[in-house]
């Protein structure tokens, strides 16, 4: 049973009037001392079923999100102003549109719930000498995993803090993300460091350039795209086929703890993708603009600069071939081509339930992207 | 090659071989994928870090081990190489992680202190006894509403503050920005529990900050340093001392519990702060004395802030069962005053910063009271 808002039954000791006027005869100013319009509503969490959640608590003018913020000084959504507060946020993001999504409260409830330790929540034990091939390949890949793990880290503060905090939800959820991105980082480096390896190359994808990137998105919802839809989707995809590149118990329990995390990610991108395309829909030629150099991005598998781990060519492509294939790379390689595929097409179901499905049957989606799906 | 971890201190290490540079930047950058030996691929083949303490597990700092655990002076790149990785020749910047140097932000302490914040984690939903925070009288019931308040917008700033960061502390200094994200994540646990405590009984939020610190904590430009000084420091320390006598004087046990949790987390937040400073000077001492010259306007603000009647009211009103007692809660206000300046003055001295003597007027006054009962220190 969720949360329970009931009228509180109890009595007031001495009327509210009485003690003002006590306090304010003995030099006290009580002009904060007020109630609300929520006043007596208590929450009753059923403590069996999640307990008291963010979604629960957000009633009243305080539940009230507004289109457009005019919060300029920080305040919690719904508190009462102050007419001499300074100014101190000059935040960006100030339409609702730009950043929300309807389920930010409980995708931030549950990054609490699934909370994991890399230190003890992978069992370490299990690692044991691999061949120096295979453990080059799993120490490529989680260099790889470390240097990503920083972007989709970093990127999301930068947007927290020019975000209203009329839209905490949102940016608590992005917090949450950070938090994730912390300990994939971490695992990962923990992994490559744990079982003989050590680190290998940095990785050539997330090398700077000339724009067109999560990095130097200039706009909430095309950072979003970039790094949620493509980005942390196409290594979800990869996490979810992790039982088949772990050669022990641990990396199973890596590869399936960070999926968990990053399927909220995932979501985050696909709901608020969705919100923006039910709120504005004008603006849903500029995102399939955006889809387009998206899937141009993807390149599956054409280049050397793709963010796509999976890429053909390079080496965290080569290095995914011989976990696969457990060191046979034509082996590999066609299992490879099968996660591709899985990659693709999950790329593409993430992209119609943002409400952008039409591409896929307009021909507006590339060529290469359909065929490759077809194959 | 099997490795231990190294538990050396970092200063009395020994310096790292002539052709360290050369191994790091080039060399192995030049190796092609059809080379045959998989061990060239990395500098340090044969790594196996191992758990210090079995009951912790495999901690962030046990992986330290030969050059991964080597804490470079400064960041030679700006781009997101993983420390101890093979550097891909003529990789570009990627812009931001522009504090490069381990005196602007680091601490010995941010890796343990990041172990111990995953170890102690918690929710606000289903661990806190949620059913015990009825009941209470409304006067007390409305002041502890607006003390929630200020708690919030303080996380928020904090929030905010930390947040925009992420994108210029140089990655080579994992540590700290690993530690720095459960710093951001308490801080979004805090506003979660103080905003669903201010809901629980129908109070919501009350009035806003008056927001003087907030301003220059978010206006603070000029270096991580500063901003964690103000953040963590200033701010942390009244903070810290608010949620202590909350603690005690929380007048359900829900309030007592709520303080106690967010407590702890902001003790390690202040723990790495004080670290890092007093590292800082001992990397750059010059910077004691001008950082004793810049809180001089910090504590001009927080004198602002401090004027306002508001807060101290509030926790009036708690401290003292009600408004009817609000004679007796100021007398610990004031108490809560002095601690607070005096936790403040002693961590500055800790780290380097001697601002007793010098220290605003405003807050001068609270440390020359008559010296009376502390709370929980």
């Amino acid at each position: 049973m969720p949360t329970e808002m009931r009228e509180s039954e109890q009595q007031p000791a001495e009327p509210l009037d009485q003690l003002l006027e006590y306090g304010r005869g003995n030099g006290y100013q009580l002009d904060w001392l007020r109630k609300r319009e929520t006043w007596g509503n208590e929450l009753h969490p059923d403590m069996e079923h999640g307990g008291l959640r963010l979604q629960d608590a957000e009633v009243g003018p305080f539940g009230e999100v507004p289109d457009v913020s005019d919060n300029e000084t920080g305040r919690p959504r719904g508190a009462l102003r102050r007419e001499d507060a300074p100014r101190v946020g000059s935040y960006r993001v100030k339409s609702k549109s730009e950043i929300w999504m309807r389920n930010a409260a409980a995708l931030y409830e549950e990054a609490l719930t699934r909370q994991w330790s890399s230190a003890t929540d992978v069992p370490w034990e299990t690692l044991k000498p691999l061949p120096d091939d295979i453990e080059r390949a799993e120490c490529e890949l989680a260099t790889f995993l470390s240097d990503v793990e920083f972007v989709a880290g970093d990127v999301p503060g930068r947007w927290i803090s020019d975000t209203s905090p009329d839209f905490f939800e949102p940016r608590m959820f992005l917090v949450s993300q950070i938090m994730d991105e912390a300990r994939h980082l971490d695992v990962f480096r923990k992994r490559a460091l744990a079982n003989g390896g050590g680190l290998m190359q940095q990785s050539r994808a997330f090398a700077g350039g000339f724009g067109s990137s999560i990095d130097n998105a200039r706009d909430f919802t095309e950072m979003s795209v970039r790094l949620h839809i493509s980005g942390e989707g196409l290594i979800l995809s990869v996490f979810r086929m992790g039982e088949r590149m772990a050669y022990n118990d641990a990396e199973k329990e890596i590869y399936r703890l960070c999926g968990s995390d990053e399927s909220r990610h995932v979501a985050f991108g696909v709901m608020h993708l969705r919100y923006l395309a039910e709120a504005e829909p004008e603006r849903k030629e500029e995102i399939h603009c955006l889809l387009d150099e998206v899937e141009a991005g993807l390149a599956i598998g054409e280049g050397t600069s793709s963010q796509n781990l999976l890429t053909r060519v390079g080496s965290t492509g080569s290095s995914l071939a011989v976990l696969l294939g457990a060191g046979n790379i034509e082996e590999g390689e066609k299992l490879a081509q099968a996660m591709r595929q899985r990659q693709i097409k999950e790329y593409i179901q993430r992209v119609k339930v943002s409400g952008f499905g039409e591409r896929f049957e307009n021909g507006r989606s590339g060529p290469v992207l359909m065929k490759y799906v077809a194959g | 090659m099997v490795l231990t971890r190294d538990t050396t201190p970092r200063e009395s290490r020994p310096a790292l071989p002539d052709d360290f540079a050369q191994r790091f930047g080039a060399q192995f950058a030049e190796l092609s994928a059809e080379s045959g030996d998989p061990r060239e691929f990395s500098l340090q083949w044969g790594t196996r870090a191992k758990p210090g303490n079995p009951q912790a597990g495999l901690t962030i700092d046990d992986i330290n081990v030969g050059l991964y655990g080597h804490i470079p002076d400064r960041a030679e790149s700006r781009n997101r190489i993983p420390r101890g990785a093979i550097a891909l020749k003529g990789v570009t910047d990627v812009g931001g992680y522009s504090v490069c140097d381990a005196h602007r932000l680091w601490s010995d302490q941010a890796g343990q202190l990041y172990e111990e914040a995953i170890q102690s984690r918690w929710q606000t939903a289903t661990d806190l006894p949620w059913d015990t925070g009825h009941g209470v009288p409304e006067d007390v019931e409305l002041a502890v509403c607006q003390v929630a308040t200020e708690l919030c917008q303080q996380s928020q700033t904090e929030i905010e503050a930390i947040s925009k960061w992420f994108r210029e502390l140089n990655p080579i200094y994992h540590e700290v920005k690993l530690h720095l994200a459960c710093n951001v994540f308490d801080a979004a646990r805090m506003f979660d529990g103080y905003y669903k405590r201010a809901m629980l009984n129908g109070g919501g939020m009350l009035l806003e900050s008056t927001g003087y610190l907030n301003r220059i904590i978010q206006e603070c430009y000029s270096g991580w340093t500063e901003t964690s000084t103000l953040l963590h420091l200033v701010r942390g320390s009244f903070t810290h001392t608010i949620l202590r006598y909350l603690t005690t004087y929380g007048p359900t046990q829900l309030d007592r519990e709520l303080a106690g949790r967010c407590l702890a987390d902001k003790t390690r937040h202040i723990a790495y702060a004080m670290d890092h400073l007093r590292f800082s000077f001992s990397k750059a001492p010059e910077r004691a004395g001008a950082y004793a010259i810049s809180l001089v306007a910090a504590e001009a603000q927080v004198a602002r802030d401090e004027a306002d009647h508001v807060l101290w009211e509030a926790l009036a009103v708690i401290f003292g069962g009600g408004v009817r007692g609000m004679d007796e809660g100021m007398e610990i206000v004031k108490r809560l005053r002095r601690d607070w300046v005096n936790d403040y003055l002693d961590r500055m001295a800790w780290a380097g910063v001697m601002r007793r003597a010098g220290v605003h007027p405003a807050l001068r006054q609270w440390i020359e009271e008559p010296d009376t009962e502390a709370v929980g220190s």
